[in-house]
């Protein structure tokens, strides 16, 4: 090697202790805004969903002056951190690493948004009740652990809140939504097809109970591993026992895929997706070349598909989709846009930026949001469901109908009615 | 009339040759010369936590020290038994949840749950790398690259140990002083021993077996044995590594067997010098802190190791820690034909 | 029926995925661990020519076969020929041109379901009440094609004979003047053609996505393995025998064993008999 090389590897070797000596003097003008520290996976659907609802929220409140914390307005400073957690062979130490670089490093005042891997988030709050920092869940993470914890051991947990739902919720509408087709349809074969993660196999288990009781008979069901790019024998399976509803819960982008094959082999059963990542963006249509027309999908939280839930519903919309030129995808965008409204409503009755009292100020929100009445439930710090905007948060169910995604449930702000494919009559 | 004609000509330095087995004690400078190097290494890594002020950069030094032991592991069996292991997160995934496992289910405290996980890891890994043992160095790549990605599927198939959640609540280290020092000193005792390990008995059978195993095996010394061993001490270091981090974070998951336990080790090896351990621990105190500033890049950070490691091999450079040895140990002249 | 007729489309697959890799190192015992990386960059490769710059199937589809030939032979003759004949670091090398390739990819955002490539000929039928679509079906037909002609190829022409001399006997062949080098560039263009030609081939079915190329990798590696490393004909019987016991698995069991499956079969190749079912290597073992 000669003199150049051991140049550069000085310089290699000098750099890092170069940079951290500059990191603390970039920290120091920051003292006048109100950090709002999101730890998300950006390179994903359930990431950036969520990045661009916080930052249009946060646009929007500075533009209308800021928060007034006692008398003084102070601007919102989103600081977004890529914790990659839902990578397949990322450790969640570094998500658990830049929610502590958030905290420790960019000063974050509050935790918005994720992380998003529901491990990632069970494992924050440790971390979160160490700190003392008030979060808010808004996108991913669907786990009834998340705020049954918070309700078990509410001292150390307190400062974690929910804004999205969760699975528990989800069935209820979900067996509600089946329900609804059996009636109409007369159809009571279902094949279950779920993703081999946690809150999937659990969701896929509850559902199997449920609908069984009501009636439903399941003639089957298929766990698939993540990353799994072929579902052609449990297609056969399903199209060989006769099944009408194909329930589908998986969040790996391979759904499409799923439904190019269903379409290929002309399988006579709906598709339902309770959670189905690939059906929820707009570009779905475009990715599977229109077969994946008829797929039902749930998006959680209203908002993310065109609805009149409340007149925020479609402002937010419209709002959404001429800033990022693309309309609201995945089921974090409305919760994710609704936080920095609820944080700074909090802030300003709270009329300081004290944990405590903001945490006392979140319990008591009232507020009337993109997806119905915002109100977070005083012991587990979730938000309170419902199927009726003015009553509580509503969930929305959509159908691919020629290209664009009409939304069939809850019935209160529906906009549409679902159809059966052709090759079912 | 006559072309002068010359040749670089390599030799050792004075001061080497004088500081030469008992005479390195005859005088100060001899005894600075061998010690000087270990003795900054030493006081190095240990004020490393002090001089620190931030605790994210706290946190970045214990993680240094983390890959350290990684690539001490991947360079021990690299380079002095001749097996390359593409799957360090193996070791990382396996001691994790055993001290996870030793934490919760048994109840251990931590100071003997770490020591039980990496010696019940390392006969885990080993016993799982057996049949790969009795033969040549490809088969023990292939296997060790998807032993992890195998296992991660496994846990999540069955849902056993906690399946996607993974085991939270895992004894922390109760103060970031005894997670710094505990890591550090693991690490140095681990360079230092594996340094003596090379040179005594073992250590030459097993350099014997990476440069001819005909002729060990000749000498009637069974080779799978003898490898056995050395993959028992270098996953009982990476499961060393696995159960601290369990610690460090207080939570088990799937995401101990990720792909970076596995890459950046190797990467740090080439970069520091394969063949002298401590190249594996300048290696990463290189690629750690540039992966963390990097971190903004995503999954760019992985693209640009591969490339770094790419870059070496092209240049056909020997890595850090060789190069500076020689320059510290010999020197070179141009000498007239 | 259908796990007969899914079993061959499956067996085949694999098959075509493990051909480039076990061409590779059966004439020059090269392990090219960049197998799985060059198969998504075709993939990725075509979709630029397909949908981005919109040159039509059949020019794109050539174009990425050949860019990504000579991608294969480049990354020989500048990169692997500097650390031949050292087994560690030419693990090492391959693993990180793979390792670059397929990460770089995923940064350029090769992931979800954005990236596909369109099927040769759309439309399905119904072989004895199996739905069966034309992709499928061709994939079938364009393996055994392949596998014909490579045969030939070494069989007939004198390219081909010279890589099945090296492959024989490496010193033999050179003393007949056959360039070992030239040859070891052909065989990694041809391997890595071989990989696009599979790219082209399986994308259409899914999605192009960077995890695809570690899957690729290992299911090639572990085909090569079962089949012993270095025979044609023993690939294509492991990718048969993996291949249905991959679809008796999804039918049966649960479908999260289908990775296992290819694990296993490998760990029961090393213990039982390592050479694999055709292998000429018998100097990999050193049982004591």
């Amino acid at each position: 090697m000669g003199r150049k090389s051991f140049l550069c590897f000085l310089a290699l070797a000098l750099f890092p202790g170069f940079s951290a000596t500059l990191a603390p003097l970039a920290n120091a003008q920051q003292a006048q805004p109100i950090v709002l520290g999101a730890p998300l996976a950006t390179a994903f659907l359930y990431g950036w969903d969520a990045e661009r609802g916080m930052r249009l929220a946060v646009e929007e409140i500075n533009a209308a002056g800021g928060v007034n914390v006692a008398g003084q307005k102070r601007p919102f400073h989103l600081e977004v951190i890529d914790t990659r957690d839902l990578e397949p062979g990322v450790p969640v130490s570094d998500a658990l690493l830049a929610v502590e670089k958030l905290i420790l490093e960019k000063k974050a005042d509050f935790i918005v948004g994720g992380p998003v891997r529901s491990e990632a988030a069970l494992a924050a709050m440790d971390l979160l009740s160490k700190h003392k920092k008030i979060s808010i869940l808004t996108t991913g993470a669907l786990t009834p652990k998340y705020h049954e914890r918070v309700a078990e051991e509410y001292e150390k947990f307190k400062y974690c809140f929910r804004i999205t739902g969760e699975s528990k919720w989800m069935v209820k509408e979900i067996i509600t939504c089946l329900m609804d087709i059996k009636e109409r349809f007369k159809l009571d074969k279902m094949f279950i097809m779920v993703q081999d993660v946690a809150h999937a196999r659990a969701g896929g288990d509850i559902i199997e109970k449920l609908a069984t009781e009501k009636g439903w008979q399941v003639t089957g069901k298929e766990v698939y591993p993540t990353g799994t790019t072929d579902f052609s024998m449990g297609l056969l399976a399903a199209r060989r026992t006769k099944a009408q509803v194909l329930l589908i819960w998986m969040d790996m982008p391979e759904t499409s895929i799923l439904l190019k094959q269903w379409y290929d082999m002309k399988v006579a059963a709906l598709p339902f997706g309770s959670i189905i990542a690939a059906a929820e963006q707009p570009g779905f249509w475009k990715a599977t070349e229109g077969k994946g027309e008829f797929c039902l999908a749930n998006v959680v939280n209203a908002g993310n598909a065109p609805s009149q839930a409340t007149p925020w519903t479609m402002k937010f919309y419209d709002a959404y989709t001429k800033r990022w030129g693309v309309e609201p995808e995945g089921y974090g965008t409305s919760s994710s846009y609704m936080a920095p409204y609820v944080l700074k409503d909090a802030i300003e009755r709270a009329g300081t930026l004290d944990p405590e009292k903001v945490v006392e100020a979140l319990e008591k929100t009232d507020l009337m949001g993109v997806y119905g009445r915002i109100k977070f439930d005083p012991k587990s710090h979730q938000v309170i469901p419902s199927l009726d905007p003015q009553e509580g948060a509503v969930g929305t169910i959509f159908q691919w109908q020629a290209g664009k995604r009409v939304v069939v449930f809850p019935p209160k702000i529906a906009m549409g009615q679902i159809q059966l494919p052709p090759w079912m009559k | 009339m006559a072309e002068v004609q010359r040749r670089k000509e390599r030799l050792d330095r004075g001061i080497k040759v004088r500081a030469e087995s008992i005479y390195a004690v005859s005088s100060w400078e001899e005894a600075a010369y061998l010690l000087a190097p270990r003795i900054i290494l030493v006081l190095g890594l240990l004020l490393a936590p002090l001089l620190v002020q931030s605790p994210y950069w706290k946190r970045v030094v214990t993680v240094v020290c983390v890959y350290g032991l990684l690539g001490l592991s991947f360079d021990f069996l690299a380079h002095f038994v001749g097996l390359v292991s593409l799957g360090g997160a193996l070791a990382t995934g396996v001691g994790g949840y055993a001290s996870a496992l030793a934490n919760k289910a048994l109840g251990l405290p931590v100071f003997l749950s770490i020591p039980l996980a990496s010696l019940a890891g390392g006969v885990v890994c080993t016993v799982l790398l057996l049949p790969c043992l009795p033969l040549r160095g490809v088969y023990f790549a292939i296997v060790t690259l998807m032993y992890p990605l195998v296992l991660s599927r496994l846990v999540e198939a069955f849902n056993i140990l906690g399946g996607t959640d993974g085991i939270p609540g895992v004894q922390g280290f109760g103060g970031p002083w005894a997670e710094s020092y505990i890591i550090i000193s693991a690490l140095l005792l681990c360079l230092f021993g594996l340094r003596r390990l090379v040179n005594e008995d073992l250590g030459l059978i097993l350099r014997g077996v990476k440069d001819n195993d005909q002729a060990v095996k000749a000498s009637g010394i069974s080779v799978t044995r003898y490898k056995a061993i050395a993959v028992f001490i270098a996953s009982t270091l990476g499961c060393l590594a696995g159960a601290y981090l369990a610690h460090l974070y207080m939570w088990a998951g799937l995401s101990l067997f990720a792909l970076d336990f596995s890459i950046l080790p190797i990467a740090a090896t080439v970069i520091g010098g394969g063949g002298t351990l401590v190249g594996a621990v300048v290696g990463s105190m290189i690629l750690v802190p540039l992966s963390e500033l990097l971190r903004e890049f995503g999954t760019l950070r992985i693209a640009f190791y591969a490339l770094v490691l790419m870059g070496f091999i092209v240049v056909r450079s020997e890595g850090l820690m060789v190069w500076a040895q020689r320059k510290y140990h010999q020197f070179e002249r141009w000498v007239q034909i | 029926m259908e796990i007969i007729v899914y079993g061959i489309v499956n067996s085949v697959s694999l098959a075509l995925m493990a051909l480039g890799f076990t061409l590779v190192y059966g004439i020059s015992r090269l392990p090219n661990f960049a197998h799985g990386a060059f198969y998504i960059l075709a993939g990725y490769l075509a979709w630029v020519g397909i949908r981005s710059l919109n040159m039509g199937y059949i020019v794109s589809v050539l174009l990425t076969i050949l860019v990504v030939g000579i991608l294969g032979m480049a990354m020989y003759r500048f990169f692997l020929i500097r650390v031949r004949g050292m087994p560690i670091s030419e693990i090492i090398a391959s693993y990180a041109m793979g390792l670059f390739i397929l990460e770089a990819l995923r940064w350029k955002g090769l992931k979800g379901m954005t990236f596909t490539l369109p099927v040769i000929y759309p439309g399905t039928i119904f072989l004895f009440d199996v739905p069966v679509d034309y992709q499928r079906l061709l994939v079938v037909a364009i393996g055994a094609g392949i596998v014909a002609g490579l045969w030939l190829f070494t069989k007939f022409t004198r390219l081909g004979l010279a890589l099945r001399g090296i492959a024989q006997d490496e010193q033999a062949a050179m003393m007949l003047g056959i360039d070992s080098d030239a040859m070891a560039t052909v065989a990694t263009g041809l391997g890595s053609a071989l990989a696009a030609v599979a790219a082209i081939v399986l994308l259409p079915l899914g999605n192009i996505v960077v995890e695809a190329g570690y899957q690729v990798l290992i299911f090639a590696v572990a085909v090569c393995i079962v089949g012993g490393l270095g025979s044609w004909a023993g690939a294509i019987l492991a990718s048969f025998i993996i291949g249905f016991a991959q679809i008796l698995t999804v039918s049966y069991m649960q479908s999260h064993f289908q990775v296992v499956v290819a694990l296993l079969a490998i760990i029961l190749t090393l213990i039982a008999k390592p050479s694999g079912l055709f292998g000429r290597q018998k100097q990999l073992e050193e049982r004591v």
